[in-house]
């Protein structure tokens, strides 16, 4: 405030006046000077109509949802200063559980598979919760006992980190109503989540090839005692190699993983 | 990496703020979409800053980030507009609302607000320091302290763009078109 001019002033206190910035004192002194000064009250109006044109059109809405979940999800350890797509985010934000609708869209190819859609839905869920892991460790003699007192199966627990996916953690999933050990592996920024299901869940819709569901990848494949589903957000040509990478490994070390 | 605490202190200052920081990109920005980037782009120097900031007032602090990165971004992104985002050009535009030439009349402006559209252009013509003094008073509702905060600039300099903005509004307003 560099000016002597006294016009200026008052109106810079009446700007003051109207943001309840002035103190008592100045308050009353201002009142005094409105009461006798029928100017300096047209300049008040004026202000105060402007403020209203301004509060009326300029607010606009509150954040997204998609943008909401994104800042938050910056904040989580998965996060690590990765931008959340937001086109992801805003499926998320739209529904975690996938309509069957939805998923006779998407998957056109094949029937509605509740599978897939139950583990995306848990990988979405964990990409945004702040417990992604039930048990987070990149050991897997701490992941697999856990795994194997949560759920009713043994547990294939596969050392990739030499091929570039260490373990992160580990968490149960949901399919209707039973539970079934999920891995998590990670891949640069990114997770990639391994559920090993009984084969009366995982049969009947097996695609080695993979698919995409609400944005997500999968790749399903089986052996003779397990079905696997492993999801993602990498792309396709990553996610068939780690389910390549995670086959050739259960094969090999068969006797001492299991 | 970013430490925990440095995550944890973010999930209490920033997420809580976003309404207000989409509120100030879209003002500053005039896109909703390109608002959402800046306010993305904003929570991850956020995150990088909390590793050593001191924060007193979490609100402002984030909102300077958001201000900072929206100018940042428009520059990159519109260099069309940039000679609007602090230059030469736009002290002169401030300097040039006089704020004590205020003979218009309060009801030309209430008419004029009816109608948003031509609201939304008058904020848009503003210089950009009248236009984010005014966003963060009016529509983040913050207080004179805090906006030099958020702006980096002195109190005086808060009220007398303030008071430059309002008075340029209704100009603007009172103008029969």
């Amino acid at each position: 405030m560099s000016d002597s001019d006294p016009r200026q002033d008052r109106l810079l206190r009446l700007n003051a006046a109207l943001d309840d910035e002035l103190d008592a004192a100045h308050r009353i002194e201002l009142e005094r000077e409105l009461e006798r000064d029928p100017q300096l009250r047209a300049s008040l109006r004026r202000l105060s109509a402007v403020r209203e044109a301004v509060r009326r059109h300029g607010a606009p809405e509150a954040a997204p949802a998609a943008l909401r979940d994104a800042v938050a999800a910056i904040g989580r350890p998965k996060a690590n200063g990765r931008r959340i797509p937001l086109p992801l985010a805003a499926a998320v934000a739209a529904g975690i559980v996938i309509g069957a609708a939805a998923q006779a869209l998407l998957f056109s190819s094949r029937a509605a598979d509740p599978v897939a859609a139950a583990m995306v839905a848990d990988f979405a869920r964990a990409e945004l919760s702040d417990r992604p892991f039930d048990v987070a460790s990149s050991d897997r003699h701490t992941v697999k006992p856990w795994l194997v007192a949560h759920a009713p199966l043994g547990v294939e627990v596969a050392d990739l980190a030499d091929k570039g996916y260490p373990l992160a953690g580990g968490r149960i999933a949901v399919v209707g109503a039973t539970p079934v050990p999920t891995l998590v592996y990670q891949r640069r920024e990114h997770w990639i989540a391994l559920t090993e299901l009984p084969l009366s869940l995982g049969d009947g819709a097996l695609d080695a090839r993979g698919g995409t569901l609400d944005g997500f990848r999968l790749v399903r494949w089986a052996d003779r005692e397990r079905a696997y589903v492993a999801v993602s957000d990498i792309d396709a040509a990553e996610l068939s190699a780690f389910a390549a990478a995670f086959r050739a490994a259960a094969t090999a070390g068969g006797g001492e993983a299991r | 990496m970013i430490s925990d605490a440095a995550r944890r202190r973010y999930q209490a200052i920033v997420p809580p703020h976003v309404d207000d920081a989409y509120a100030l990109a879209r003002w500053l920005s005039g896109d909703p979409a390109d608002a959402e980037d800046i306010v993305q782009d904003a929570a991850l120097r956020a995150l990088n800053a909390l590793e050593t900031a001191k924060v007193e007032r979490p609100r402002a602090w984030f909102l300077r980030i958001v201000r900072n990165t929206a100018l940042t971004w428009m520059a990159k992104n519109r260099s069309k507009s940039l000679s609007f985002a602090g230059g030469a050009d736009d002290l002169a535009a401030i300097e040039a609302v006089d704020f004590a030439d205020d003979d218009g009349s309060p009801e030309a402006i209430l008419i004029a607000a009816e109608d948003g559209e031509r609201v939304r252009r008058a904020i848009a013509a503003l210089p950009q320091p009248l236009r984010e003094a005014l966003a963060l008073r009016e529509i983040n509702g913050l207080a004179y302290r805090e906006i030099a905060e958020a702006t980096e600039t002195p109190i005086g300099t808060v009220m007398s763009r303030l008071a430059r903005g309002r008075a340029a509004l209704a100009k603007i307003l009172e103008d029969k078109r």
